[in-house]
This record gives structure tokens, C-alpha cells and sequence, in this order.
């Protein structure tokens, strides 16, 4: 009864919260004016028409009210008007959407198990030259930002070997869900997996570390235990309480797509949809997105506190 | 809070409108005003040493010198003699080119084009909507042109072809007189165009008239606010009624564009003209902002307490008290000031000058009379404008004024969009292919169009080899490069560092662009003194500057194929149809440059002609840079612009930060320096780069020093550009750039015939634009000039030659380079010429044929280099 009131609690909480950051993005948006139009020899009105058309010259207060109506009463975010111009926003973000998350749900699934298995090896070789190596590797691929391998990865395994095709295949080329798309998206994943996978043995190799340094693991040797069962039902589920949510949170977090790799790819995905329409200044495309980001970002935050409890049962969600 | 924004704003505007006041005062004591038979002033200014140490100035002697004196704002052009021309002269190239390629039937082997761009962020294809080089790449493909401009048979030039029209078009003038404006003896104002019998959908559903008058219909539709409609009423080919019906029920506001004493003093009558009431912040009751300058209506202006002074104001107030000649904020009634047209409700298609005079004939009638028609006709019908009738209409969605979705019936109407051409259902073709796929941001595919006439006519044989295209949208060049090197790709776009590999290579092709870029500085005393860079204002230092770069350096080193720039226009702007002369080549477009950049020629000059001196200039004197520094550090220290000490960063902003940017930068920065060497700027004035997306816009409300700016234009219309993109309005409310640089205020005196011309800049150039209404009187009031469009081309050239030097000789621009691109072609197939022909490229898809077909390329790609 406590956890449903704790979660009642939190959903609440979250509602107001997304509230106040629509409302700030939107006053923020609508602050920055558009672009000022600008074409030699054509007739600019028509542009100041259109945006008239779209509602942009009401008083913002209108606007707001409008807004929230179409979203909450149509489900409609308007029109493009820098980018996409004239098409409907939520249309291209679905368009656009599921191969980001198909390209980072590849890469978390490649990623996660590589990221840990080396997490529990170095872990388990700790200050061996298998651990120095691992570290090391780890400390490269979390200081060289992404799109440099992704460069290394399409140079040799795309254009050398051949092994890869340079881009992302289309859905014309073959089926979304197939081993030919799979294929021709491992170079991104492997590019965006690289730093996953470095951040997850790094963070696995330290909390193994110091769980296998307890007190309560030399016990379960004395006990008889072996060191491979003692590190399996203790050792590693004790490890993986502050693990699982970090991974929790690369699963929420598909939906945003890397600018960089989307680019280097060809991946029609939404990496550069939300820089675009801030810099470009289109009001309902930054509006759609950021609302979307947010309501990801506030329901990861409290789907990973949640899972603490569920990981932990020690951990009392509600309890004072 | 408003009330005291207001007072600052005021007292800003105030502080610039002395300043412009000054300056105004200065240049009125040294020039001579249009129409005005006082030679006084010209005397003042033949006295008078120009600050740059040019020669004194000879306003108006009779001899060749041009010349410019920047402390009163004049500029002398030499002399010309002129020529009236005809409308409509000249001989065209009708002769295509036979091809060595086309489809044939019985080939089974299939040729496949491989392409690519760089992103599709707003890609809307249709012909009434679209705005992009990547709409147009589409259109290309899926749509036909009543006309088209092909290969010649001699495969130098372009000749003209008829596609979606049937024959070439025929001056009908005389059977309209009395009809849609036309009076009787005009001519070439209606044109008969008669339709191609063959043309249909890809569905095979005929295009007949009537499907041209439904497309004209709907792009002119007031309430879907086409982007594409002001293709028939805001350019040369402007069609009758055509603005008055898109804009039926409205009002549209036309500012003077210029202060409005000079406005008056060019024949303006000012009790015509409107107030544009959002000066003040005001509106009328009914909402509307425009009223009438002799309205005294009283109108409550809510930021200022009741009883108070200017609680209430009208548009008489407002225009007695601030706007008008010699008021306080006059500089301000080029943009607030104007003419307003009202458009009857109502209005019939009908009245539209796009008429059916037949199932498969249509007249096109013009609101002007075209200039050398027979080639500008079909120039501005290379396109046509039709959509399918049952999807356009299936695409609408209907918003009322809340911007909520409502019915098609509806009362509540207020706007509609088109999703028509966004995708491959909703394109159906009209042209040689047609959309056979399209994944947004992914990948487009056309196929043949087999029910396009071209493929049975017999006219197009030797043409269109190409099965199918495929085009990837692959956004990072390297990837591009790569994929080019694996044959994956049929063409690839280089950056400058591939020049060092491939700029040797047999199989680049170079495409020069009408664009020129140049460094725009920002020359207004208040915007640049709250910066500290206020040296900015001198023109010697700018010139100095200007000097200082080696623009064949700076082309070579930082842009992939770009070339040396030294004028406003480029070589790729063409004067003369009827000889595609260019008006680099010409005369006119020769002399400007010569002397901007102090070339001279003749007996005593140090080059044997025009022609020499044209081919030496390098715009680069880094000895003469030095000498003029130090000129302007004298001059800046008199005047006050500089106390001797501070230290001057000159910013330069740009749009972003990477590799290229930064080494534009240091090479700038450099050649800044090296130029104060010497002068007592020397280790106090330097240069900085901000990195600032929105760049444009900061310079436009004169908030950068200095940007990089690019314009470029039709090449067929070389004389629009310098009032719509250098002259219109110098407080960034118009296109120009050069913030502070108010043409207005420039006194250009050209002697044609014999007889001096002075008028402003602006005036020059809003007459070049083709306005009837400017009118430019000789000095001694014995001769009014003819309209710009009356004279021939040569003279065209020398006159916009002259306004071209005026512009460039104050230095708040300079040209660094032109643009051009740099691409490899594959192996797999060629276009028939490797130079660049403008209006068609290199041949086009039209005209490319195949090494390779896709099987046997398999086999090589892998293995070819470049």
C-alpha cells in the first residue's frame, strides 16, 4: 500500500514536473524570433502569411492555450515550418524514430553483456596484466568520443575488408527487421557500443571489486563456497544493485539517437532532429521533441528508482 | 517599462538619427541633388582630397577619371555614350544535340544512375510548393517544362527545345488590346502557347488546357498561400492579375525603400503615400497598421497613461512630427513610409491573364511588355506548374484560425496545407521518370515513366539512356568519398582537401555557381563605437585591409574549386542572351574593376588595354595596403574614430568553428596584420572569430563587424541584383548585409552622352531594377533618362558597371571569391561535355551515357581509380 501511494506519489510529482518544463521550453522557443525572411526577388509575405496562418503572431498566451489544446484534445503538434516545412511533426518523428531505437537497442543488447563479462573478468584478475589490459582498454574508449571509431570501424571493416556495407541499408533494399538491416547497422552499433561497453566494465569491475573484498563473501569461501559459486549467488548479485539501473537507463535512453554516428552512417534516425529545430528556430518541431525527451527522461527517473526495490528487497520504496 | 524601452529606443534612434543627419548635411554640401541645375556643390567636391589620397576628385569634368571622394559621399564613373535597343531582337539556338544514347527497348541490359545529397530536411516537391535545390533535383526527374534549354548540336552552348509545348511561342499582343490591360500597338505582352497533344500522367490520363487552368488556379489560391505563387506576379513574367487575384481581399504595403526626402526629390507626391502605424506600436480598430499620412484619427496608444502627451497619435502626428522630410526619425520613412494596394474581394479567375483559347492551346499574358522575348518566354515557361487534380485535392488539410483541423467544407476555413508531393504516393509524374520510392532522410528511386511522350516521339531519340536512379541521402562527405571509390556512387562532391589528390584528375568536372563571397563589415558609427571598433567606419583602413588578401590564395588554400573574386557578379552572369556574352566580359563589367582596383591602361597607363588590365588585376597590394594603413591611422586619429592606444578586436563572426573556418580565420587575421605593420595600428588592432549560428541575424541588427556573405541570382538577370541584394535598405531590414552603408546617401554622377547624371546609389540601382517610376534627370535638366530596359545590352553593361564600382569603391564589402564546386564522375558513364555550360550543366541526365552497364560494373567498380 506504501510503495502504491510511493508510486501514486512520484506519477503525480512527474505530471507537474513535465508540466513546468513544457511551459518553460515553450516560453524559451517562442522568446528566440524566426528567422527573419530574406530571398532576393521573391514575395516575403507569403512566408509572413503562412507563419500568420500557423497562429505565430497571437499573443503567446493564446498560442500556449492553443497548443495544449490540439495536443491534448487532437494529438497534433502542428506543422513544420523551418524544417519539414508544412508536414505534420508527430508523422516525421514516427517516420524517423524506429531506426534510432532499432540501432541503439542493437547496440545495448551487444554491448551490455560484453560490457559486464569484462567488467567480472577484470574484476575477477584484478591488478593481473588481463586486468591492466581491460583498464586501459577501458580508459581509451571512454576518452575518444565516438565518431572517431566510427570513422576507424567504417574505414576498415566497410571500405578495406568490405566485410560492411558504408551505410545503413533502406527499407527498400530489404525488410526492417532482417539480418541484411542487422548487418548493415552493426558498424553504427558497434561505434555506439564501444563506450557502453567501456562504461559498463568499468563500473562492473569496481562494484565486483569491492563486494568480493567483503566480509560476507569470505564467509561464504569459509562456508565451502566455491569461488565461482560464491562470485555467481553473491558477489555478482550484490554488484548488479546499482548495475541494473545503469542499464535500465541505456534502455530509456534508445530513443535518442547520436547526431554524429546517425551522420557518419546515413541512419535516417532522429539524432539531429532536435539540434535542427532548436537551431533552426521551427517552434513546434523543438516543442514535440522536447515534451517527448522529457516524458522518456521523467519515466526512466522513476522506473529506476522503482527498480531498486525490485533488484533489492531490502530497499523499501516509500519507506521513512 | 514599455514607456521607457520606448524612451531608450528613442533616444538611440535619435542619437543615429543625428548622426545620419550629419552625415546627410555633408553629403548634401558636397553633391548635387537630382534634376537640380546648381553646380556648386560639384565645384566643392572637385576641390576636395579624398581621404583614401586618391586624386581630387573631378565630380564633373569632362574627363575619364573615376573617382571617389568618401568625405562627401560622391562617386564619379566616367563617361559612356549610350544605346537605345529593341525589345525582342536576336537569333536563337534551336539546334539539339543528336545524343549517342537512349532507350532502346530491345536492350536488356539495365542502367543504373547512383546519386546522392546530403539530407532532404525540407524536401516538398511539388511544383507549387517547392523551395530547394533538392525539390528542384526531384522535379527535374518527375516534371517537364513547356521549354527546356538542352545541349547544341555544336555541344558548346544550350538551344532551346519545346517539351510540354508544342511549338515555340507566338507575340498574340494584338488579339488582346482592349483586354487584361493591354492597350492597342503594344506587343509582346500575350503569348500563345500551344500544348503537346502526347503529354500525360504517368497514369496515362491526358494534360490537356484545362488541366493547366485548374493548376494555375489552385497555385494562385489565396488561401493555401503556395509558395510557388509569387512565381507569377512578384518577377519579370509577371502574369495580369495575377497578384491582384492571390491577394483579392487584402492590402499589401510597399515601402519607399528610401528616405523620404529623396523619394519627394525623385517626383514622389507624399500625400499618397501610408503610414506603416507599427513605428509607434499603434493599431487601428479594425487591427489593421497602415493609414493614410493625412489621416488624423486619433488612435489611444496604450504605453502611455491617459493625459499624458502621445496618449493619443495618428498617422498625420506620426508623419508631421517624426517620419516626414527632415524630421527626426526621416531615415526611418524608407521602411515606414509606403504605398498600400488594395485587392477587391471576390475576383474571378477569369480576370487572370492566363487564358484557354483552345483543349490544347493557352495565352499567357504579362502585366509588361518582355524584353527580347523570344528568348525570356521560354525561360521563364522552363517550367510548368500543374498537379494532379484528385491527389491534390485528397493531400488538403484544412486548419481554421486557431490553427485547429477542421472538414473541407467548412466554414472555419483560415488556411490549408498540401502534403502532395512529400512522398512516392503522393507524386504521381508528368516527366521522363517517376518516384518509384522515397524513405525520408534514406533513399529515393525513379524509374522510367514509360507513358512520358518523349519515349514515342521520335524527338528525343539518342537521349535518356538511364533505366533507373538511385539516390541516397549520405550526409558526411567522407563517407560519400568512400562510397564513390567503391563505385557505389556515380559522382562525389569534393572539399578542399581532396584538391590535392584529385584536382588533377581526368575525371573532375568544375561547376562554377552565380554566388560571390565576400566579407561584409559593418560601417555604422553607433553599432560599431559600443564595440570599440569603431575604425571600421574609416574607408581608407577598409580598403587597406581589402588589399592585404591575396585572393588567389585564400581561394586555392580554403575552398574546394573556388576562384578568385573581385566583383559583386561573378563571370557566369549573362548580359546578352541573343550572344551569351557575359557581363564580366563586357565593356562595363571590364572597367569596373580596373579601376576599383587602380589598374590603368592606355597611353599612359601601365597596360596596353582594357583587356590586359582586366586580366592582371589580383585585388592584392600588400605594399599599397601598408601605405593607405597608414593613411587611415592618420585619418582615424584626426577624426576622432581612434585615441592612439586601445586595442581594436575586430570580430568575425562565423557560422561555425571547424577546420575551414579556422584557417579562413588565421589567413584573415594574418593579412590584417601584416597590413597595420607599420602604421601606428601596429600590435593594437587584431582580428577575432566568434562562432555564431545565427550570424546572419546578428548582422542584420549590426550587432558583427564582419561575416562572410554570400549573394547570388538568376544568371540571366544581372541587373536586379545590386538593388535587391546591395542597395534596399542599410539598417538590415532588407537583403542587403552591409549594415550601415546607406546607398541612399551616396552621390553617383555618371556623364552619359555628354551630359551628368547624379543621383543616389539606391536610385541608380532601383532603376536598373527595372522601376519605371525612378526618373533620373541630367544635370542641367535638359534630359531625363530612358527606362533601364530600353537600352541595349552593352549599355546596360557600362551604366551597371559604373554602379558596380560605386558600390565596391567604399570597400564595406569586399569579394574574396567565387564559388564554384568540384566533383569526380564515375567510370561508369559520362555527361557529353566535361566544361561547364551554364543553364545545363555538363548535358544532364538527358544526355549521360554508360561505359558500364549495372552487371559489367559489378565486375570493375572495385578496381578503377581516379
Amino acid at each position: 500500500m506504501r510503495m502504491l501511494k510511493y508510486v501514486i506519489k512520484r506519477i503525480l510529482l512527474m505530471i507537474m514536473t513535465f508540466f513546468i518544463i513544457t511551459t518553460i521550453c515553450f516560453v524559451l522557443i517562442k522568446l528566440l524570433p524566426l528567422p527573419a525572411v530574406k530571398e532576393m526577388g521573391r514575395d516575403v509575405n507569403l512566408i509572413l502569411a503562412r507563419r500568420e496562418a500557423m497562429g505565430y503572431n497571437k499573443p503567446i498566451l493564446v498560442q500556449y492555450y492553443l497548443f495544449w489544446k490540439n495536443v491534448i484534445l487532437h494529438g497534433d503538434f502542428g506543422l513544420g515550418e523551418q524544417i519539414y516545412s508544412g508536414q505534420e511533426v508527430s508523422t516525421i518523428i514516427l517516420q524517423k524514430l524506429p531506426y534510432t531505437v532499432m540501432v541503439n537497442l542493437y547496440s545495448i543488447l551487444l554491448s551490455v553483456p560484453l560490457g559486464i563479462l569484462f567488467g567480472i573478468y577484470a574484476a575477477l584478475k584484478k591488478n593481473k596484466w588481463q586486468d591492466h589490459f581491460i583498464s586501459t582498454a577501458v580508459m581509451f574508449f571512454i576518452s575518444v568520443p565516438s565518431f572517431v571509431y566510427a570513422f576507424i570501424v567504417q574505414y576498415l571493416l566497410c571500405f578495406k575488408t568490405g566485410w560492411f556495407s558504408l551505410t545503413v541499408a533502406s527499407k527498400e533494399a530489404t525488410p526492417f527487421v532482417s539480418w541484411a538491416m542487422f548487418k548493415s547497422m552493426f558498424p553504427a552499433v558497434l561505434s555506439m557500443g564501444f563506450g557502453t561497453i567501456a562504461g559498463l566494465t568499468r563500473f562492473t569491475r569496481a562494484e565486483l571489486s569491492e563486494v568480493l573484498t567483503s566480509e560476507y563473501l569470505l564467509l561464504a569461501r569459509t562456508k565451502g563456497l566455491t569461488k565461482r559459486q560464491a562470485v555467481i549467488r553473491h558477489a555478482l548479485r550484490n554488484a548488479m544493485v546499482p548495475i541494473l539501473p545503469m542499464i535500465l537507463g541505456e534502455f530509456i535512453s534508445i530513443m535518442s539517437g547520436s547526431l554524429i554516428i546517425e551522420k557518419i552512417f546515413s541512419i535516417p534516425g532522429v539524432g539531429a532532429l532536435f539540434l535542427n529545430s532548436v537551431v533552426l528556430r521551427d517552434y513546434n518541431f523543438y516543442l514535440a521533441l522536447a515534451m517527448f525527451y522529457t516524458l522518456i527522461s521523467l519515466v526512466g527517473t522513476i522506473v529506476v528508482d522503482l527498480s531498486y526495490g525490485f533488484i533489492d528487497p531490502r530497499i523499501k520504496m516509500g519507506e521513512r | 517599462m514599455k514607456k521607457i524601452m520606448k524612451k531608450k529606443a528613442l533616444s538611440i534612434l535619435l542619437a543615429s538619427a543625428m548622426i545620419l543627419s550629419l552625415a546627410s548635411c555633408n553629403n548634401q554640401a558636397g553633391s548635387e541633388s537630382t534634376g537640380s541645375s546648381e553646380t556648386s556643390s560639384s565645384s566643392a567636391v572637385t576641390e576636395s582630397t579624398s581621404e583614401a589620397g586618391n586624386e581630387p576628385a573631378t565630380a564633373a569634368d569632362d574627363s575619364e577619371e573615376w573617382t571617389v571622394d568618401y568625405a562627401n559621399n560622391t562617386v564619379y564613373a566616367g563617361s559612356a555614350t549610350t544605346k537605345l535597343g529593341s525589345a525582342g531582337s536576336g537569333t536563337l539556338n534551336y539546334s539539339v544535340y543528336a545524343g549517342e544514347a537512349g532507350k532502346d527497348y530491345t536492350d536488356p541490359k539495365v542502367y543504373t544512375f547512383h546519386d546522392y545529397m546530403a539530407g532532404m530536411t525540407n524536401m516538398k516537391w511539388s511544383t507549387h510548393t517547392w523551395e530547394t535545390n533538392d525539390d528542384s533535383y526531384v522535379l527535374g526527374f518527375v516534371s517537364s517544362g513547356f521549354y527546356d534549354f538542352v545541349l547544341n548540336s555544336t555541344k558548346d552552348s544550350w538551344a532551346i527545345t519545346c517539351e510540354m509545348a508544342a511549338a515555340l511561342p507566338e507575340d498574340v499582343t494584338a488579339d488582346f488590346v482592349g483586354q487584361y490591360g493591354i492597350k492597342s500597338g503594344e506587343k509582346a505582352k500575350a503569348f500563345k502557347i500551344k500544348l503537346n497533344p502526347d503529354a500525360c500522367w504517368e497514369d496515362g490520363t491526358p494534360i490537356n488546357a484545362d488541366s493547366y487552368m485548374y493548376s494555375y488556379k489552385e497555385l494562385l489560391d489565396p488561401v493555401m498561400l503556395n509558395r510557388r505563387a509569387d512565381s507569377l506576379y512578384a518577377g519579370d513574367f509577371e502574369i495580369y492579375g495575377a497578384k491582384a487575384y492571390f491577394y483579392q481581399g487584402s492590402e499589401a504595403f510597399t515601402a519607399i525603400g528610401e528616405p523620404i526626402s529623396d523619394w519627394i526629390a525623385a517626383g514622389g507626391d507624399p500625400s499618397t503615400l501610408y503610414v506603416d502605424l507599427s513605428f509607434w506600436g499603434v493599431a487601428k480598430e479594425d487591427g489593421s497598421t497602415y493609414a493614410p499620412v493625412t489621416d488624423d484619427t486619433q488612435i489611444r496608444d496604450e504605453a502611455v497613461p491617459e493625459g499624458q502627451d502621445e496618449d493619443y497619435v495618428s498617422a498625420k502626428y506620426l508623419y508631421e512630427t517624426y517620419l516626414g522630410a527632415g524630421c527626426p526619425y526621416e531615415s526611418y520613412s524608407e521602411q515606414y513610409l509606403g504605398t498600400l494596394e488594395s485587392f477587391e474581394d471576390g475576383m474571378s479567375f477569369d480576370k487572370v491573364g492566363i487564358v484557354k483559347t483552345g483543349d490544347y492551346e493557352l495565352v499567357f499574358i504579362t502585366t509588361n511588355p518582355i524584353d527580347q522575348w523570344e528568348y525570356y518566354v521560354p525561360y521563364n515557361l522552363s517550367s510548368t506548374y500543374l498537379v494532379y487534380p484528385e491527389l491534390w485535392e485528397s493531400c488538403k488539410t484544412y486548419f481554421d484560425s486557431n490553427g485547429a483541423k477542421v472538414s473541407a467544407g467548412s466554414a472555419d476555413i483560415a488556411s490549408v496545407t498540401t502534403n502532395y508531393c512529400t512522398n512516392a504516393e503522393t507524386t504521381v509524374s508528368y516527366g521522363p521518370y517517376r518516384l518509384a520510392y522515397f524513405e525520408l532522410d534514406k533513399q529515393m528511386t525513379f524509374e522510367r515513366n514509360n507513358n512520358w511522350y518523349g519515349y514515342k516521339d521520335n524527338k528525343h531519340k539518342g537521349q535518356y539512356q538511364t533505366d533507373v536512379i538511385s539516390t541516397q541521402v549520405i550526409g558526411e562527405q567522407a563517407t560519400a568519398l568512400l562510397a564513390f571509390q567503391k563505385g557505389e556512387i556515380d559522382n562525389v562532391s569534393l572539399v578542399a582537401a581532396d584538391m590535392a589528390t584529385y584536382g588533377s584528375s581526368d575525371y573532375i568536372r568544375y561547376t562554377p555557381q552565380s554566388y560571390t563571397t565576400k566579407l561584409s563589415f559593418n560601417t555604422d558609427l553607433t553599432k560599431t563605437t559600443e564595440r570599440g571598433t569603431q575604425i571600421m567606419c574609416n574607408p581608407t583602413f577598409r580598403k587597406a585591409f581589402s588589399l592585404a588578401i591575396d585572393r588567389n590564395k585564400f581561394a586555392t588554400s580554403y575552398t574546394a574549386a573556388g576562384s578568385a573574386g573581385f566583383g559583386l557578379l561573378n563571370y557566369l552572369y549573362v548580359y546578352d542572351p541573343f550572344t551569351g556574352e557575359t557581363y564580366r566580359d563586357a565593356e562595363g563589367g571590364k572597367e569596373a574593376l580596373v579601376h576599383l582596383y587602380g589598374l590603368t591602361y592606355g597611353e599612359d597607363g601601365d597596360y596596353d588595354d582594357l583587356d590586359e588590365a582586366y586580366e592582371a588585376i589580383t585585388g592584392y597590394d600588400v605594399e599599397l595596403a601598408q601605405k593607405l594603413m597608414k593613411q587611415a591611422y592618420d585619418e582615424c586619429i584626426a577624426s576622432g574614430l581612434y585615441d592612439g592606444s586601445s586595442n581594436v578586436e575586430i570580430e568575425l563572426r562565423v557560422y561555425q568553428g571547424d577546420d575551414v573556418y579556422v584557417q579562413m580565420f588565421n589567413y584573415l587575421k594574418g593579412a590584417l596584420e601584416t597590413a597595420v605593420k607599420g602604421s601606428g595600428f601596429e600590435g593594437k588592432v587584431t582580428l577575432k572569430m566568434t562562432v555564431d549560428a545565427d550570424y546572419y541575424e546578428t548582422n542584420y541588427s549590426g550587432g558583427a563587424d564582419m561575416i562572410f556573405t554570400t549573394w547570388g541570382g538568376a544568371t540571366y538577370s544581372p541587373w536586379t541584383m545590386l538593388y535587391q541584394c546591395y542597395c534596399d535598405a542599410s539598417d538590415g531590414s532588407g537583403q542587403q548585409m552591409e549594415y550601415g552603408f546607406d546607398t541612399s546617401a551616396v552621390k553617383l554622377t555618371m556623364k552619359l552622352d555628354g551630359l551628368n547624371y547624379t543621383t543616389s546609389l539606391q536610385n541608380w540601382a532601383l532603376w536598373a531594377n527595372g522601376d519605371v517610376n525612378v526618373k533620373i534627370k541630367s544635370e542641367d535638366n535638359s534630359n531625363i533618362l530612358a527606362t533601364f530596359a530600353e537600352y541595349d545590352s552593352e549599355t546596360k553593361a557600362k551604366i551597371f558597371g559604373k554602379m558596380e564600382y560605386a558600390y565596391l569603391s567604399f570597400f564595406t564589402t569586399t569579394p574574396v571569391y567565387y564559388r564554384n564546386t568540384g566533383s569526380l564522375v564515375s567510370q561508369k558513364g559520362d555527361y557529353p561535355v566535361k566544361q561547364y555550360i551554364d543553364l545545363i550543366d555538363f548535358g544532364g541526365m538527358r544526355f549521360y551515357t554508360y561505359n558500364y552497364d549495372d552487371e559489367a560494373w559489378e565486375g570493375v567498380r572495385n578496381s578503377l581509380t581516379y
